[in-house]
């Protein structure tokens, strides 16, 4: 597999652990695990920063003049990332109120 | 043998499902390659040997393991390594492992 496609399917992969890692932070956090979804949280993030750093790479190719080549596959692949921080975003408060209310 | 892929939106999967169809032909064995996104497998799942994940689907396994011994279908994740790299050859030894082994 190519330069755009590998690069694409790298971060895909990469942010599929993130995202499952993200939901079973939160099931736990449900359960009353606390300890258990801050340590998936962690993954996450550390599934996040592969994906980040496959990601810049393609951005500062196009911001030193190289043509980054457009194509669905990375679009999907922008998409995941971007809803997937947001998620996590989203879960790290989640778990806050979980504490909260539990 | 017949193999499901699932993954959210069946995007990623769908080129998977593409070089691992070419591995099996490579192997010269006939296999039935498919992927289709998570709200199908329930239904789908009937027609398969064995069903693979993506990385993002891997908190929803447990949704499938009671439909999974009922059918006597194994399911597992896909190695997140051999996804990453859409690498039909290893994910097609997985679920050949996979089925051997259940």
């Amino acid at each position: 597999m190519e330069g755009m496609e590998l690069a694409s399917f790298q971060i895909i992969a990469a942010v599929g652990g993130a995202r499952s890692s993200v939901m079973e932070a939160l099931k736990d956090a449900r359960e009353g695990n606390y300890e258990a979804a801050s340590a998936k949280l962690e993954e996450a993030n550390q599934f996040l920063a592969e994906a980040h750093k496959g990601h810049t790479g393609l951005i500062q190719k196009e911001a030193q003049g190289e043509q980054v080549p457009f194509s669905l596959l990375f679009m999907h692949a922008e998409d995941q990332l971007m809803t997937t921080i947001t998620l996590r975003d989203i879960a790290m408060e989640m778990i806050e109120m979980y504490k909260k209310i539990g | 043998m017949k193999i499901l892929l699932a993954c959210s939106s069946g995007m990623s999967t769908s080129l998977l499902v593409n070089k691992m169809k070419e591995a099996a032909t490579a192997q010269g064995k006939e296999m039935e390659i498919w992927a289709v996104g998570q709200h199908e497998v329930p239904t789908e799942m009937e027609k398969a040997d064995v069903v693979l994940f993506g990385p993002q689907m891997r908190f929803l396994k447990s949704k499938f393991e009671d439909k999974s011994k009922e059918l006597n279908v194994p399911i597992d994740v896909i190695n997140i390594v051999a996804y990453g790299r859409c690498d039909g050859n290893a994910v097609l030894q997985q679920a050949h492992e996979l089925l051997t082994n259940k």
